[in-house]
């Protein structure tokens, strides 16, 4: 098999129709009949619900209904979790609580629906839920991390005993002996506050039962429909046949649509199987703020033990996880914080207490990065804060502690996301960092430029720092690869695609097995009707492992083609060549047979199709990997602080990224750009900013400032690449990398800009507000 | 619904006559009674650019417009720039240099840069990444943006 | 947040103190009370339309007053809510005589607000209340001035309280004399933050509002 498209810097096929407007996305949805939802949302954060009135709403002319929790009577329940809770592990606490269709007798977070209204449009349905009257009744909110697990604070669900979600401890060898040998231990109390993901469109549903065909189609902008089809089947008493997921193009995902299952999914659900008609929801800005989920919300109390050369003994970190008011995500954030708290270093004794509580907020699942950028944060931290204790170069200090490039397989010794033991497969550490430090101009920054602006009374710095990330995790994804009879390809996989090029880099990896030119190839994703085994486009696995399973499906096929061919040119197998489209013989290239036309023989009209084969050229194969594979790299930024304004220039931004085999170049730049950009966001411009009712307080695109053009660099790309050993075609995945170590590069090239200010950035984000107090609180 | 109003409008090229509520948005007109829906909506309150139109040659939010205040007007959407076996040299643009991943925002861009370009034939890094500053794009960081616009003035120049 | 002022009225004390338990008086001070009832001995529920710019919604408000001591002081609790949130407070009111004649009121107070009107109105909501309490005080001001009038030369009250529409206006150029984004975001923040503070406002010089004896 040549590799003539995989690694090509090619174009999309899918883009023709997404630039001219031709995509469908799920607000582009008509179907006959279609009815339009509105939601009643709490605007309290935590309140009790005596009663509700929607007598009013329903008498508005054009409204066809108004349902309440009392209306859907046995059908009301809170949805199942979406990660399983962990399997009953020694010294674990888990308490599961998840979201509720609407609400019943409290309301947990601002948003949280109250009632559903259909109506005849969007419009009339926005209008009813002004008639409807809700009786609520306040309580004190719990929204401070901190004071969460006060005994006197209210307890956000009325069953616990108080509003510890979870509990676990992990560890690696032993921390308290490594302390004491230390020469030097550093605490800190550091804090990283939420964002939301704000994908471009907001979530929509158009939920179709059709009673007299006993079939539910729901458009949906999830990014895992085989989980949201089976789970809706469960629910509502289908067979998993007679439901369709489909998630059609969708404009962005970033994680949050990814929460099984949004009370929006079961409601409507319920909802479009009592009226009989199809029913659209469309969320809007505000709502999105409120009723889409975030991430982030951690406070860290941590420590570093090092010796006097510079080497690191051990981390300890004892923290505070905010999962919102349910938390159907389970542990995965907070596991894969402390898988990345040690980041890339070789750390013999390691010991982490995490405690998550629930609070009065929107829900906290994965937002791009999904707790790594956190644990990465804490490592990178700590070993500034030590270099600057032990006066050393803070390049000097991460190399002395990397994992060397022998050392894999490298075990952890504590658990990730999945249960599992956390290992990482593959990498250059060193490598990848010395090639950011030279892209950045490392030491010439620091011997010339930096000394030459700062004598010009110019405020610059510089921010260096490596990461890791695991990505690729299981279970498995499926694909079905389909040889057609005009000479095409058809391939259809489960996972979603939300802008990452699917359609391209899945074509690229048939057009090498087959022979043919990926814009040949047809892609499917996210419609179970198309393929309905697998999980979703999350956690930077989409490539890794659809890919994976892609491939070896396209190999199956290849095999058939292969064999069949051998038969039908009378040549041996080995002495045959897939080219073009055609099956060839070797040297001879008059003696050929079209892929079309073997599709066409290996579908008999007559004669039978011999035991044990299969008609056709198709072949279904899966993939799981043993473990997920771990990416990495280095980020390294220059940038300028103007102390008067605080405002920030972000003079060069260097990554370098090793994701193993690179798909399709073109595009794993367009996803670091992208990551990148969200980690700028996370480190200066954006943070939901909640007061102490639960109140978000910057609930709109006015407020909440995702950045322009003009705040987003050039980003300049490196690549180093060690293939990953646990897949055939050696990726790792790259769809987080950018965003994970952006806010621990930024932290260090502020205290480096202003280090006349002798700063400690322990904190993210900051904002030009909150730099100036903190550089003010230094002078005072 | 009492109250309804009628309006004409010419949109890329065609002429409609709809009858409609006074306080229907631009963008629910556009997208929903003359299904073009490649105008998108993203905040409805006139930040992030998605449902960027033309209206008589100049952008401007849908989302913040009515219907009827398009009355006697001309209105162009990313359906009239070009179709996906005719791209506007823009569109073009886009496609050579991955100005598009989940392609959203992207039709607001479009319509925002090609007036921009008929004005500014020759723009720096700096003018370009000010003239999309009313554009939000989540997913590809206005890299590849931008540089789909400096291969589009290139092209139309020539 | 915390509110805090004072304004002078231009009438002795005690009939300051009349005023503001005049409940004729003060449902037409501010405009848009659509209804205001004694419910106990101190507590009052009433409703308010309020419509500002783009925002416009009925909000129901109960009032309870404590701590009264005539004619210098007592304590209001606020708690209103509607379609566009809610908002809730206490304030303390104090009246002083002062030499001229007139009498200086003081009020500190304490709000909270939440729904559209905490996620939209954040940035101008100071701005905001104190020029609504002001704008309503003056209301109050001229009602007092008219009734004083009337009592001088024995005839009927003229008072013409303003239109809703007057209302925002004065608030709105207040609040573009203090600080100045766009008129629309103004326009926009003093809707969101009309309901919440016009409870306030409200409840502060709606004291006394009860049936005499």
């Amino acid at each position: 098999m040549t590799k003539k498209y995989l690694g090509q810097r090619m174009t999309r096929t899918e883009d023709p129709r997404l630039l001219t407007g031709q995509a469908l996305f799920v607000d582009d949805v008509q179907v006959p009949g279609m009815l339009h939802a509105a939601f009643l949302r709490s605007d309290y954060a935590h309140a009790r619900l005596k009663s509700i009135d929607v007598s009013a709403a329903k008498g508005r002319t054009g409204v066809v209904a108004v349902f309440t929790a009392e209306d859907m009577g046995d059908a009301w329940r809170p949805s199942p979790p979406n990660v399983s809770p962990p399997p009953g592990m020694p010294g674990v606490t888990f308490h599961s609580r998840t979201p509720v269709p609407l609400v019943k007798d409290k309301v947990r977070h601002a948003g949280e629906a109250l009632a559903l209204v259909i109506a005849e449009s969007r419009y009339i349905a926005e209008d009813a839920v002004e008639d409807i009257w809700a009786e609520l009744e306040p309580l004190d909110a719990v929204v401070d991390l901190e004071t969460a697990l006060d005994p006197d604070a209210p307890h956000v669900h009325d069953g616990l005993e108080s509003n510890l979600a979870a509990h676990l401890t992990q560890e690696k060898g032993d921390y308290e002996a490594a302390r004491d040998q230390a020469d030097v231990v550093i605490k800190r109390r550091l804090a990283i506050d939420r964002c939301a993901a704000g994908a471009m469109e907001n979530r929509g549903i158009v939920a179709h039962w059709d009673p007299k065909s006993e079939h539910l189609t729901l458009w949906d902008t999830t990014q895992a429909p085989i989980p949201i089809r089976n789970g809706l089947a469960a629910l509502f008493g289908l067979a998993a046949p007679q439901v369709r997921v489909i998630a059609p193009f969708v404009g962005g995902g970033f994680g949050p649509k990814i929460m099984l299952y949004y009370p929006e999914e079961v409601v409507l659900t319920w909802a479009t199987m009592q009226l009989g008609r199809p029913i659209k929801w469309i969320e809007d800005r505000r709502e999105n703020f409120f009723a889409t989920t975030q991430e982030r919300g951690q406070v860290h109390h941590a420590e570093i033990a090092v010796t006097k050369e510079g080497r690191v003994l051990g981390i300890r970190h004892d923290f505070v996880h905010d999962t919102g008011a349910y938390n159907p995500y389970g542990l995965t954030i907070p596991l894969n914080t402390q898988s990345h708290s040690m980041g890339a270093y070789d750390i013999p004794n390691y010991y982490s207490d995490l405690k998550v509580v629930f609070t009065n907020k929107t829900i906290v699942t994965p937002v791009r990065g999904a707790g790594r950028p956190q644990g990465i944060f804490l490592a990178e931290r700590l070993l500034d804060l030590a270099a600057k204790e032990l006066g050393m170069d803070r390049l000097e200090i991460r190399k002395k502690n990397l994992i060397p490039p022998d050392a894999f397989p490298y075990e952890h010794k504590i658990i990730d996301q999945a249960f599992a033991p956390l290992i990482y497969d593959s990498g250059n550490y060193a490598a990848t960092l010395e090639k950011a430090a030279a892209m950045i101009g490392y030491e010439e920054f620091l011997k010339e430029e930096q000394p030459r602006l700062r004598a010009e009374g110019k405020h610059v710095g510089l921010g260096i720092v490596p990461f890791v990330e695991t990505t690729g995790v299981g279970p498995y994804e499926g694909a079905r690869v389909t040889v057609e009879t005009d000479g095409r390809v058809s391939v259809a996989t489960g996972v979603g695609t939300q802008g990452q090029g699917h359609f391209t880099s899945f074509a690229q990896i048939v057009a090498d097995q087959l022979g043919v030119s990926p814009r040949d190839v047809r892609v499917v994703t996210g419609d179970t009707s198309e393929f309905h085994w697998g999980t979703g486009t999350f956690a930077s696995r989409g490539a890794v492992v659809a890919g994976n399973a892609i491939n070896a499906a396209a190999a199956s096929v290849r095999k058939k083609v292969l064999a069949l061919a051998s038969k039908v040119l009378d040549t041996p197998e080995e002495e045959l060549e897939l080219v073009d489209g055609l099956v060839r013989v070797a040297g001879l290239p008059d003696q050929s047979v079209g892929l079309g036309e073997l599709a066409v023989m290996a579908n008999p009209l007559r004669g039978a199709v011999e035991p044990g084969t299969e008609p056709g050229l198709e072949s279904t194969d899966y993939f799981g990997p043993q473990y997920g594979a771990v990416a990495n790299g280095a980020h390294a930024l220059i940038l300028e602080v103007d102390p008067e304004t605080m405002m920030i220039e972000i003079k060069r931004y260097v990554t370098v990224e090793d994701c193993g085999t690179v798909l399709n170049p073109l595009i794993v730049d367009g996803q670091i750009h992208g990551g990148v950009a969200l980690g700028i966001a996370n480190s200066y411009y954006e943070q939901l900013i909640y007061d102490e009712n639960g109140q978000l307080l910057n609930a709109s695109l006015a407020d909440y400032l995702i950045p322009t053009a003009t705040e987003i660099p050039r980003v300049e790309i490196g690549h180093e690449v060690t293939p990953s050993p646990l897949n055939p075609l050696g990726s790792k995945g790259v769809g987080e990398g950018g965003t994970i170590p952006v806010p621990s590069a930024f932290a260090q090239a502020i205290e480096d800009a202003l280090s006349d200010y002798g700063l400690e950035v322990l904190e993210m984000p900051l904002s030009p507000n909150r730099l100036f107090e903190l550089v003010h609180q230094r002078d005072a | 619904m009492s109250n309804l109003l009628t309006v004409s409008l010419n949109v890329n090229g065609t002429q409609y006559k709809r009858t409609v509520e006074p306080r229907l948005l631009l963008s629910d007109f556009l997208r929903h009674d003359l299904g073009l829906t490649g105008t998108h909506v993203g905040c409805e309150h006139g930040v992030c650019g998605a449902c960027t139109v033309l209206f008589d040659g100049q952008p401007v939010r849908s989302c913040l417009m009515f219907a009827v205040q398009a009355n006697g007007h001309e209105v162009t959407t990313v359906e009239g720039l070009g179709t996906p076996e005719n791209l506007h040299p823009i569109q073009e643009a886009f496609r050579e240099k991955h100005g598009a991943q989940c392609g959203f925002c992207t039709p607001g861009f479009l319509l925002t840069l090609v007036p921009f370009l008929e004005d500014n034939p020759d723009p720096t890094e700096q003018e370009i990444r000010e003239a999309i500053s009313g554009n939000l794009c989540r997913c590809t960081g206005y890299q590849h943006i931008v540089d789909a616009v400096q291969f589009a003035a290139e092209r139309m120049k020539a | 947040m915390k509110l805090e002022g004072e304004y002078v009225f231009d009438g002795p004390r005690e009939a300051v103190w009349e005023l503001v338990r005049d409940p004729e008086v003060l449902a037409t001070a501010l405009p848009g009370t659509q209804s205001l009832e004694q419910v106990g001995e101190n507590e009052y529920v009433g409703n308010m339309h309020v419509r500002i710019g783009p925002v416009a919604g009925v909000f129901d408000g109960r009032i309870i007053v404590s701590d009264e001591v005539p004619p210098e002081s007592y304590t209001l609790a606020v708690d209103g809510r509607g379609a566009p949130g809610f908002g809730n407070g206490t304030g303390h009111v104090q009246l002083f005589e002062q030499d001229d004649g007139k009498t200086l009121m003081q009020y500190q107070g304490d709000m909270q607000v939440g729904g559209r009107l905490a996620s939209v109105g954040q940035r101008l909501i100071d701005t905001a209340s104190k020029s609504m309490i002001q704008q309503g005080l003056e209301s109050l001001n001229n009602a007092l001035q008219a009734r004083m009038v009337a009592e001088a030369e024995g005839t009927d009250v003229e008072y013409v309280p303003p239109t809703e529409a007057e209302f925002a206006a004065a608030v709105a150029k207040d609040m573009a004399g203090e600080m100045l984004p766009s008129r629309q975001v103004i326009g926009i923040v003093v809707a969101a933050v009309a309901a919440a503070v016009v409870a306030m406002v409200v409840a502060i010089v709606w004291l006394g509002a009860r049936k005499e004896d």
